[in-house]
């Protein structure tokens, strides 16, 4: 058993040599001299408690807040292509603009407090790995891509590759994320996102987000992205099949619900039970699916 | 460790500061500058009692390293004073409207009741209680503080005082 200490958080005990790479090519020199003694900081919203705690010991910072092509939120070509470095209340201000991201505008303002949002970035909160992470349901439904690259070159990714367990993810020890892109957004999409918390600035019990697509009562199609009820977040897919190509209505609905309690792994921790996770999880699904789908049909809300 | 040096302007005055990498901002202000009024909380990001502004926006200090905010402009509670040496609106709003306790979350509190109505000088009730979500107050003072930060905006009647 780990004895019990008291960490003392008031202070960083951990050293660290520290570099502030002005471009990306000097931060990628750096990643490739130093592979996995070295940990990218962005925000520094999650590392540095994970360092305080002493949970992890990286020998290298490489503070990538300076590298200015890291940092920007744009449409090209329909896609929407955000800097893995770009701060979170710069997103939230993008996304109000456009009713197209509406999931991805509740869920990135629901990150953390105003002061988190000032500090950390999207790509610190895909890079962390949180089962929990706001962000990731909202980007899963969006199939959004993250682009990676190292001294060898760049390779995209499905964001539903990217996460491989709880702070696990695909990228080598020599890769950093340097951008998120999301496909055009169909005209008539309708999403949504959700989550529950112990208290207002807490860590997600339970996120969700959801994205459809209907002619009339039929829906065709649906994306479900959830998250800490599994070791990542994750889109279900059996749940979405569910409802994909039928008449939708509150039984079809709940249907899609009990799916979803099969298809998630929730655990028991300091914010919640497996149990009160999975009655919740097809609680707040079916919540955010009527609201995706009403703003599908055009509604407001 | 190679320790580097930076440069802040900390309430409008440049320093010149040599720091270790792993020095928090929280604690170069309060054990370099002496300037104590910036509280060290929770040391994890969830009581927000050492809020100041970087750059206008509104960080933890605790969770910010020194040596990431080379070149920046702070802005800590000995900030908002006026240049007379009177206080803030804001400041004065706590004292009137007895927004304070024990104290320790005022900085944090105050400091993000500034930056509020630095973006926005007339927020409503709701906007105020979102942008204070983060901030714990353990004496339970949050109806007062709300109030007193409502109290500064404009276009409003005057709220009641104690």
């Amino acid at each position: 058993m780990r004895a019990i200490m008291a960490v003392n958080t008031r202070i960083l005990k951990a050293e660290f040599e520290y570099f502030t790479p002005d471009n990306f090519h000097k931060a990628l020199q750096l990643l490739d001299q130093y592979g996995p003694d070295v940990k990218v900081i962005a925000g520094g919203t999650d590392l540095l408690i994970q360092m305080k705690k002493e949970v992890i010991s990286p020998r290298y910072l490489i503070n990538i807040m300076k590298i200015s092509d890291m940092s920007f939120i744009k449409v090209e070509n329909g896609w929407l292509r955000i800097g893995a470095a770009t701060k979170w209340r710069e997103v939230v201000e993008f996304c109000a603009k456009d009713r197209k991201y509406a999931a991805l505008y509740e869920a990135s303002s629901s990150v953390g407090k105003v002061q988190v949002r000032n500090m950390g970035t999207v790509g610190g909160n895909l890079c962390t790995a949180s089962p929990a992470a706001d962000s990731a349901p909202a980007l899963l439904v969006f199939n959004s891509r993250v682009k990676l690259a190292n001294m060898q070159g760049e390779r995209i990714l499905n964001l539903k590759d990217f996460f491989k367990g709880v702070n696990v993810t695909a990228m080598a020890s020599n890769e950093i994320m340097t951008e998120i892109q999301i496909p055009s957004i169909q005209n008539g999409m309708g999403s949504a996102f959700m989550k529950t918390t112990r208290v207002g600035a807490d860590i997600s019990k339970i996120n969700c987000a959801v994205a459809v697509e209907r002619q009339g009562d039929l829906c065709t199609s649906c994306r479900i992205g959830i998250g800490a009820v599994a070791p990542v977040p994750m889109r279900i897919q059996e749940a979405e099949r569910i409802v994909v190509g039928k008449r939708v209505d509150t039984s079809l609905v709940e249907e899609m619900g009990q799916k979803a309690i099969e298809e998630i792994k929730p655990i028991t921790d300091i914010r919640s039970t497996t149990e009160y996770r999975r009655q919740v999880a097809t609680i707040l699904l079916k919540d955010v699916f009527w609201k995706a789908w009403h703003r599908a049909g055009g509604g407001e809300g | 460790m190679k320790n580097q040096t930076i440069d802040l302007t900390v309430n409008g005055e440049k320093h010149e500061i040599l720091v270790e990498p792993n020095a928090l901002l929280v604690n170069v202000l309060r054990d370099e500058l002496g300037l104590t009024g910036t509280k060290y909380g929770c040391g994890t990001g969830q009581c927000a009692a050492c809020t100041v502004l970087v750059n206008g926006e509104s960080v933890l200090s605790c969770l910010t390293l020194a040596v990431a905010v080379d070149e920046a402009d702070i802005v800590t509670i000995e900030g908002l004073d006026q240049p007379d040496g009177s206080l803030d609106p804001v400041q004065e709003a706590f004292l009137d409207h007895g927004a304070i306790q024990c104290g320790f979350c005022t900085p944090g509190m105050a400091m993000m009741g500034r930056d509020l109505l630095n973006k926005n000088p007339d927020p409503s009730e709701s906007e105020i209680r979102e942008h204070i979500k983060g901030n714990l107050c353990r004496c339970t003072g949050y109806t007062s503080i709300v109030r007193a930060i409502k109290s500064c905006s404009q276009g409003r009647e005057p709220q009641a005082k104690l």
